[in-house]
């Protein structure tokens, strides 16, 4: 029987540091690789920090719970891009803190629900899912549309995330709630100084058909029926899936 | 310190003790040694093997060439081939001889039911007759001709939908425009009312009458009975999209309308699109040619 390691115990701040450097090389090869994570997400054309209303939308997405029941990940599973369309890339939630990949679901995944239906139904049917879908567990949404939006929040809301690493200027920042009137309120002017901070693949319009009010619905769908829809197909990495 | 042999288990003691306990120096059992080394070989196979770690300009690929992305890509291209290679028959013929083909509907009609409720029944129903905003697809009245062919083109394309070829039909706000005011829209509901064969104020309606040539009529023809190029509706028969009471013509004319269909052209396969129309087409029982 060898002896040996009961010299090692005897040195006891040598015996520590030697420790120390065993348990390193755990962090080192799970955690030092992981700052470099940045390098494998693919570089694309199209996407863009979410305009205000769409963030806000986001915000409300995540305070009514909908990650419960919905993902934003279509894998790359067969089934999943016949049901869904093309796979999600790392870049399409590069913007999202926190993001809302999974795939435990109750409700579909909604990676790519941007343009698939209408603006009326999503309002019809965030009110009032049964009425539409016979046998949905979805809960109704209706109060989103006569809560007023709380644009004044917008600026700091964009700081906080500037802070994490999304690139919302100054000027992005200063004007987020003029930008969220001028993408949902269509009595708002300067709707291209919008679209010259965000680009042209903004919807703007009003999106839950009250004109009188830019609603939390506005927010909502606004930011549904940009979902999936920044990456055009001709600007994923990879072949085209559809034919 | 004294290391004793212990007679029983014929292992030395570690030379400690407490309290005259002493502790026996057993060492791990081979078998556990041996899997902790061969997990830890494993572990360094599949880095090697598979894409594993992140770096400056990217990531390991590994040995193997391994990606779920390409594996994916080939599985949906072989299925696409497959099934065009099914459908070959749906896209090399006319839709209109498609239309009233029994085998055909025999071969599809199944399949098609299926993509409809996975698609479009959201919208219109699954029994296809359309909710208030949401077109009914079986009462024999159709915005755009409901001819097999234009059916095809509004699922492609959709209906004010974005797409470079959508169909585009817009109710003007008369209202809010200022083109009529109150009591006019008012006597022009009165009027199509009685168009359409429903309770009204003849007084109102004859003035609704002159208001409704001027304004109306160059999209939703004369006399009301629709425009089939403009995807204006009918509006002297008793299917409404928006309802006929008052309130809603009301709000049509004040506010407007512009209904969407989104365009499907990308999102579903061309054939799964002409199995769509055909199948719309063979549950719309009355449909007009």
């Amino acid at each position: 029987m060898s002896t040996r390691h009961q010299k090692l115990e005897r040195h006891s701040i040598a015996f520590t540091l030697m420790i120390l450097v065993v348990a390193s090389i755990g962090g080192i090869v799970e955690i030092a690789p992981l700052f470099t994570i940045e390098n494998t997400v693919e570089k694309v054309e199209g996407m863009r920090p979410y305009t205000p209303l769409e963030q806000a939308g986001r915000d409300i997405y995540v305070r009514e719970g909908c990650y419960a029941c919905h993902s934003q990940m279509i894998r790359t599973l067969r089934s999943d891009v016949d049901r869904y369309g093309a796979y999600s890339l790392a870049a399409e939630s590069m913007f999202d803190h926190p993001f809302q990949w999974g795939s435990k679901r109750t409700g579909p995944d909604l990676a790519r629900i941007g343009g698939k239906y209408s603006d009326a139904w999503h309002v019809a049917h965030l009110k009032a899912p049964r009425e539409l879908v016979p046998g949905s567990v979805m809960p109704g949404y209706a109060f989103l549309a006569t809560q007023r939006l709380k644009a004044e929040r917008l600026p700091s809301l964009l700081n906080a995330l500037a802070k994490t690493g999304v690139p919302y200027s100054g000027e992005h920042i200063e004007q987020a709630a003029q930008d969220a009137y001028r993408q949902a309120d269509e009595e708002a002017n300067d709707e291209d100084l919008l679209i010259e901070r965000y680009g042209e693949n903004v919807n703007v319009r009003d999106f839950d058909g009250d004109p009188n009010l830019v609603s939390e619905m506005d927010a909502l769908v606004s930011y549904l029926q940009m979902m999936g829809t920044l990456v055009a197909d001709d600007d994923r990495p990879g072949e085209k899936v559809l034919q | 310190m004294a290391i004793e042999r212990d007679k029983i288990t014929g292992r030395n003691t570690t030379g400690h003790e407490w309290d005259g306990i002493k502790e026996l120096d057993t060492p791990i059992p081979g078998s556990v040694k041996w899997s902790y080394g061969i997990t830890i070989i494993i572990a360094i196979a599949l880095i090697a093997l598979y894409p594993a770690f992140p770096y400056f300009s990217g990531f390991t690929p590994g040995l193997l060439g391994y990606s779920s992305r390409a594996i994916v890509e080939q599985q949906v291209a072989d299925a696409a081939s497959e099934r065009a290679e099914r459908d070959k028959v749906l896209m090399a013929s006319d839709i209109n001889d498609l239309v009233t083909d029994s085998a055909v509907k025999e071969k599809y009609e199944a399949a098609a039911a299926i993509l409809y409720r996975d698609n479009c029944a959201v919208c219109h129903q699954p029994d296809l007759q359309g909710k208030t905003g949401f077109p009914n697809l079986t009462d024999g009245h159709w915005l755009w001709s409901g001819n097999v062919e234009e059916i095809e083109t509004t699922i492609l394309y959709g209906i004010n939908s974005g797409n470079d070829d959508e169909r585009i039909a817009e109710m003007l706000d008369f209202g809010k425009q200022q083109m009529l005011e109150r009591p006019e829209i008012k006597d022009v509901i009165e009027y199509i009312r009685s168009i359409s064969g429903q309770e009204h104020n003849i007084k109102m309606s004859d003035r609704g009458d002159e208001i409704f040539t001027e304004n109306c009529e160059s999209c939703h023809g004369e006399q009301g009975v629709g425009g089939l190029e403009s995807g204006a509706p009918s509006l002297v028969d008793s299917a409404w999209i928006y309802g006929s009471d008052g309130g809603a013509l009301f709000k049509s004319i004040w506010s407007g309308r512009v209904g969407q269909m989104p365009a499907w052209e990308g999102r579903l396969s061309k054939a799964d699109i002409r199995k769509l129309a055909l199948y719309v087409k063979w549950q719309s029982h009355a449909g007009s040619q």
